[in-house]
């Protein structure tokens, strides 16, 4: 036998290798070992303290004036919520029927509620189902309403805040918010008006957003 | 730690352009040392002369599967996060087609011409041009042409899933055709070059 086997050419021992490991594929059979996904929870809870399961609100208003399709961006509030006001291009799904929406699990899938409660207990519902690219939108819709719709100015604000402040306005503006400037700031977001919840699109809000805030590059 | 890397953050975009640019030397460097940087030696296997590229690809494909598909068994990468080029029938056998005749005649596919130019060899950078201003004209014509870039879409579609196998079965049946087909190119090209060197001393 070792004769036989010291006899081969690189090439065959190779060519040997492949059809033994594809003869241990054919009895394994599924590689990713049925339809129960296996919870990691020290995987999980990684997850949860480096804080990669976020998405930041500017980072998710940079996607959507980029009109970035690789995500999907779900409401988990109530329907009269949702028709009151959403997020553009969110599809509102409550977290009874989300099992059924017909998510895909290698889809990029980013949550939001109200705060950040639902939208982490559907997070970790999606997860242990095998969801794996499941985001949540960080501060919920009011962290939207906060640092996109209503972004607001320190009081005396250095040059740097200035310069952020400046790009955020444009950005609102694309979401039809309103800035806030110095002591209107200490007013509640709640009583500011909430846009249309339609999808700005025109060319001209779309030169108007200028310069996005961050740079992010299409992975495939 | 879980692959695909990217996809669940261990990196960003930048820290990834830089894996990318290595991955990519790293594909030319075998390219051009498997001998893929001369239109004769590509050319050759339309020729049954020379059946190295059929090797080098099958080689890489099976390479791949097998690990991926042991990967994703000891459940260190999720296969349903590796990006998978949607299926276009009727755009992609077109475009296949169009690509198999710029083979021939060219004697480069496109990653092949990079090799090819970047070792200094002019058809190749005139091939590069072609390339690129290809591009460009596609892109500048893409409306009238959009329609058709999308017709018959089947989304993400796997052998196993089109044909309803077990995946490991289509592993196993790959690994066999490879092999055969190792086998069968090498006695192609005996068979080849004793005709040839029959009728031409």
């Amino acid at each position: 036998m070792r004769t036989h086997l010291s006899r081969l050419t690189p090439n065959q021992a190779l060519g040997l290798g492949a059809l033994i490991l594809g003869l241990g594929a054919l009895l394994i059979g599924n590689p990713s070992g049925g339809a129960t996904a296996t919870i990691d929870a020290r995987e999980l809870a990684r997850i949860v303290q480096t804080e990669v399961d976020h998405v930041k609100p500017v980072e998710l208003a940079d996607w959507i004036i980029k009109g970035k399709a690789d995500f999907r961006l779900i409401d988990l509030r109530s329907t009269e919520d949702y028709a009151a006001y959403h997020i553009p291009g969110a599809e509102n799904v409550e977290p009874t029927s989300l099992m059924d929406y017909g998510l895909q699990r290698n889809e990029k899938i980013i949550l939001y509620s109200d705060g950040g409660i639902h939208s982490a207990q559907a997070w970790f519902l999606l997860k242990t189902a095998g969801y794996r690219g499941s985001y949540i939108l960080l501060g919920g819709l009011e962290g939207w309403k906060d640092e996109v719709l209503f972004p607001h100015l320190p009081a005396s604000p250095s040059r740097e805040e200035m310069a952020t402040f400046e790009q955020s306005r444009e950005v609102s503006t694309f979401f039809g918010g309103t800035p806030r400037t110095g002591t209107a700031s200490d007013q509640p977001s709640a009583t500011q008006a909430l846009p249309k919840p339609e999808m700005p699109s025109s060319p001209a809000a779309r030169a108007a957003a200028g310069p996005p805030t961050r740079k992010k590059k299409e992975g495939c | 730690m879980s692959a695909p890397f990217y996809k669940f953050g261990l990196f960003g975009d930048n820290i990834g352009l830089v894996i990318a640019f290595v991955i990519g030397i790293g594909f030319g460097f075998f390219l051009e040392r498997a001998g893929f940087g001369n239109a004769r030696i590509l050319a050759a296997q339309f020729y049954f002369t020379d059946l190295r590229v059929f090797k080098v690809m099958f080689t890489a494909i099976v390479t791949a599967m097998l690990g991926l598909f042991y990967l994703s068994w000891i459940g260190f990468m999720d296969l349903a996060l590796v990006y998978a080029t949607p299926t276009f029938l009727l755009p992609q056998v077109i475009g296949g087609l169009i690509l198999g005749f710029g083979f021939v005649i060219g004697g480069y596919c496109p990653g092949t011409s990079a090799v090819s130019a970047a070792t200094g060899r002019v058809d190749g950078m005139i091939y590069l041009v072609g390339l690129i201003t290809g591009t460009f004209v596609f892109g500048e014509f893409f409306p009238l042409v959009e329609r058709f870039y999308v017709a018959t879409p089947m989304g993400r579609v796997t052998i196993p899933d089109i044909l309803s196998l077990p995946y490991g079965l289509v592993v196993f049946l790959i690994a066999l055709m490879a092999v055969g087909g190792f086998a069968g190119a090498t006695w192609i090209e005996k068979t080849v070059a004793a005709k040839r060197g029959a009728v031409k001393p």
